[in-house]
């Protein structure tokens, strides 16, 4: 449709974009939000570090669109004994450098990885290896502490690096300065590394031996542009010729602007209201100020009131201009362990009164409501969407959108009562998000570390510690959907919508699906003819 | 005039230093950057990893000494977020910047002037009126706007610039400034112009109001009656003598300029320290801000130093007054 109309489009843009074109045949500038924080594939674990070492590095266990996952440096791999797993490695793959990719390449990346970690640390990748053994140059045994029946998901960010070029670049004083110079930026990915700098523009070169086979662009620019419009104005300007991240203002624009095509994919964030199960909880009071005698969103009832309260269409039609998705649990629907048998929450502004009544709080109380305002797209104007619906139950609110640098550290001292942020289950499977906020807090079983509400269901701690050591993929599965049903019924987490993102790409100019961990990646961009 | 010298290093030494410990404070204060930037699947034994690595465990006094101690040595520190040396980071994007911040405030304060002597001179011409009209414009239009719509206009709608990022550079002394392409050029054009309105409202009022002072004073009106011509008036007698409170604002806007360009960085994605600062603050990366700002702090005490020199250079009651 857009070949049609594309001619109608004001001259001097026509001109503008043959010239463009003309000059770059081979050269795909990418405006994205964010980039990488070294060319150190194992410094950070932040998305858009791991997407632009994607375009470098490859991973042993590769997630495809859908995050489902696939073989990538790894063939095929396999439990061979309770806690041990067996990699069987890609034959003939050859590093940037022409040096041969094997088993040793494997166990110097992963045992690379807590040594030179930034802040933001990649050791969760490996935090189920005890120790690696190399069979043969092809085959590695992972051994783990206990079972662990999701470490091939684990490893769908595990960057393998070479073990010659980075040998005296894995210190955390060298590491930098190895791999951001280029010498030791050596993959196996699809392109090669030619220039980057902190923020600005990374530069790179098709490799031409890349096993997957050749990519479609001999050159890649990948420019990070932070702020939403400038990003759009360089699309439009023709500087770039696909942008992440269309805010969902821009997204009505662009649907009617024929020179851009606007592409909508679902992410992997949904967005949670989480209520503080505490006894006694610093932000709630009654409506004249006074202490109340006990914490009310420890009642099922109160729960159950502010789930009826929320009026999820509205929320996506207005709040969000369209881009989003109803959502009645933790993870998008089709994902590991996401139950179909959750109902959506009806709304229901009545029976929400009724309930607050029968639990004895029929004239409401009083809750500061915490949200993060600068994170995700669409995340303060919810915020202030939910705060009118909870005021009109009788639940005044106080809404209070914050940066996420005020709100996560408050978070994690527990100084909220009532809080919403986007919770993106990034691996694709149940484990990652129940284990991390539906178990009850407990070090010991290194689960539950962002449950931030004292939440704690027995039936669910049973569950969850089972779950991660079943090895039978459909008793898992099982598992997790019982348990995530059990959590969204105690309706201490609430979710709201499940987000949707935008790309924005000029006319008729490239062809890509959108991935629902939301990276832009270059080999995967194909351009339209 | 060396009792001045020591006088103002010792200032610095007290401002950066306060600096420094307000700073460390608020940083603080705010909580813990692992906070922001732990990923979920990490476990609490991670977490804690994560924040003994950084030293984030020790007590806020044993974090400022190590800090200092560090300072003292040369040393800024490494970015948590980067893992490169802050130095290092701050230092290669200063030069764009400077760039940016140079043509802006040195055109706007070239035309401002000769805009405002003008209007000032002339004050009753509809030249004098237009300018001074344009000039509250550049006062109240907010500047992220003007950006927005500069590149709207001339990026997008027009075609003929481009809308944000650095062109080409050149190496000069190890360094790469992008000033001397035609493609460097045609970019930071938009920028510096966004940059430059409010600095060159501001001139052109300052500018006038000094020369409608000065004009009715006796030294003009002597050197009219002793027959030197109007241009000689202007240039050696009025630039002069409004000449001070024009450098002090100049000063002060250099400073500022180069320290908070942030806005017009943000719009334009400009690759400069403003940026840099701000992204900083979004991850809580403490020895980025706490270096940075103690830089900004040194800064400022250089540039009000050396207008201070320059005074006194110009002009004789302030040079009098220095060594008597």
């Amino acid at each position: 449709m857009m070949k049609y109309t594309k001619f109608l489009a004001p001259l001097a843009v026509t001109i503008g974009l043959t010239a463009a074109a003309a000059a770059s045949a081979q050269t795909l500038t990418m405006g994205v939000r964010g980039g990488p924080e070294s060319m150190d594939p194992h410094f950070s674990a932040l998305g858009s570090h791991a997407e632009a070492a994607k375009h470098i590095f490859d991973t042993l266990v590769w997630s495809g669109t859908d995050l489902q996952i696939e073989p990538g440096l790894a063939t095929s791999w396999k439990p061979v004994d309770e806690d041990t797993w067996e990699f069987k490695l890609r034959e003939g793959v050859k590093f940037h450098d022409g040096s041969d990719f094997d088993a040793e390449d494997v166990k110097f990346s992963i045992e690379r990885i807590p040594v030179v970690t930034g802040p933001t640390t990649t050791t969760i990748y490996v935090r189920r290896v005890a120790g690696v053994d190399i069979i043969d140059p092809h085959t590695i045994h992972i051994h783990t502490d206990g079972q662990a029946a999701t470490l091939p998901n684990d490893f769908i960010r595990l960057f393998i690096v070479s073990s010659e070029a980075a040998a005296d670049y894995s210190t955390p004083e060298t590491a930098a300065e190895g791999f951001n110079s280029g010498k030791a930026a050596i993959g196996t990915g699809p392109y090669k590394y030619v220039s980057w700098e902190p923020k600005g523009d990374l530069v790179l070169e098709r490799n031409d031996d890349y096993w997957r086979g050749k990519g479609a662009w001999e050159k890649v620019i990948r420019k990070e542009i932070p702020n939403d419009s400038s990003r759009l104005a360089a699309l439009k300007a023709g500087q770039v010729d696909v942008i992440n991240y269309v805010s969902s203002v821009d997204y009505l624009a662009l649907e009617r602007d024929s020179s851009v095509d606007a592409i909508k994919g679902d992410s992997v964030y949904v967005m949670n209201l989480q209520l503080d199960q505490r006894e006694k909880t610093p932000l709630v009071r009654a409506k004249d100020g006074s202490e109340l005698a006990e914490n009310p969103l420890r009642d099922l009832k109160v729960r159950q009131a502010i789930d009826h309260a929320i009026d999820r269409e509205t929320m996506v039609d207005i709040v969000l201009e369209g881009l989003g998705k109803p959502a009645n649990q933790m993870m998008p629907p089709g994902f590991f362990g996401s139950s179909e048998d959750i109902p959506m929450p009806e709304y229901n502004p009545a029976k929400a009164k009724e309930l607050l009544a029968e639990a004895g709080y029929a004239d409401g109380f009083e809750v500061d409501l915490y949200c993060t305002s600068d994170r995700l797209p669409g995340d303060g104007a919810i915020c202030q969407g939910l705060g009118q619906m909870l005021t009109q139950v009788g639940i005044d609110t106080n809404v209070n959108a914050v940066s996420k640098t005020v709100y996560f550290p408050a978070q994690s001292r527990l100084e909220y009562s009532m809080f919403m942020n986007g919770w993106g289950t990034l691996t694709g499977e149940a484990s990652y998000t129940l284990g991390g906020l539906a178990h009850s807090n407990n070090p010991e079983v290194k689960l539950g570390a962002f449950n931030r509400i004292a939440y704690k269901n027995d039936d669910v701690d049973r569950l969850l510690q089972t779950g991660a050591t079943m090895m039978d993929e459909d008793e898992r599965r099982a598992t997790y959907e019982e348990a995530m049903e059990k959590v969204m019924a105690d309706k201490a987490y609430i979710s709201l919508v499940q987000l949707q993102t935008v790309w924005g790409a000029k006319a008729g100019s490239v062809e890509f699906t959108p991935r629902f961990d939301e990276d832009t990646l270059a080999f995967f961009i194909k351009p339209a003819n | 005039m060396l009792g001045f010298i020591i006088q103002r290093f010792l200032q610095a030494v007290v401002v950066m230093a306060v600096m420094s410990v307000i700073v460390f404070c608020g940083v603080y204060a705010i909580g813990n950057p692992i906070d922001i930037v732990i990923p979920p699947e990490a476990t609490q034994e991670i977490r804690e990893a994560a924040i003994r690595r950084l030293g984030l465990d020790l007590p806020l006094y044993k974090q400022y000494f190590i800090f200092m101690g560090n300072l003292l040595q040369g040393d800024l520190g490494r970015s948590f977020v980067y893992n490169v040396p802050v130095l290092e980071l701050i230092g290669g994007r200063l030069p764009a910047t400077l760039e940016l911040v140079l043509i802006s405030v040195i055109s706007a304060t070239v035309l401002g002037v000769s805009l405002g002597v003008y209007a000032g001179y002339r004050p009753e011409s509809w030249i004098s009126k237009t300018i001074m009209g344009v000039s509250v414009l550049g006062f109240s239009v907010p500047s992220f706007w003007v950006g927005l719509i500069l590149i709207l206009f001339f990026a997008v709608n027009l075609g003929w610039l481009p809308a944000g990022g650095r062109g080409e550079t050149v190496e000069i002394w190890g360094v790469a400034w992008s000033f001397p392409t035609l493609d460097g050029l045609s970019h930071i054009v938009l920028p510096a112009v966004n940059l430059a309105l409010f600095k060159l409202a501001m001139m052109i009022r300052l500018a006038r109001a000094g020369t409608r002072e000065i004009m009715l004073t006796d030294t003009i009106k002597f050197a009219r009656a002793a027959g030197i011509s109007e241009g000689t008036i202007l240039r050696r007698h009025l630039l002069k003598l409004i000449s001070i409170p024009i450098l002090t604002v100049f000063g002060l806007e250099l400073g500022s300029t180069l320290a908070f360009a942030v806005v017009t960085e943000t719009i334009f994605s400009w690759p400069g320290v403003g940026k840099l600062i701000i992204d900083s603050i979004g991850v809580l990366d403490r020895p980025v801000m706490v270096a940075y700002l103690i830089l900004v702090a040194f800064l400022f005490v250089t540039i009000n130093f050396v207008i201070d020199l320059v005074f006194a250079l110009i002009d004789p009651r302030v040079r009098q007054g220095a060594t008597s």
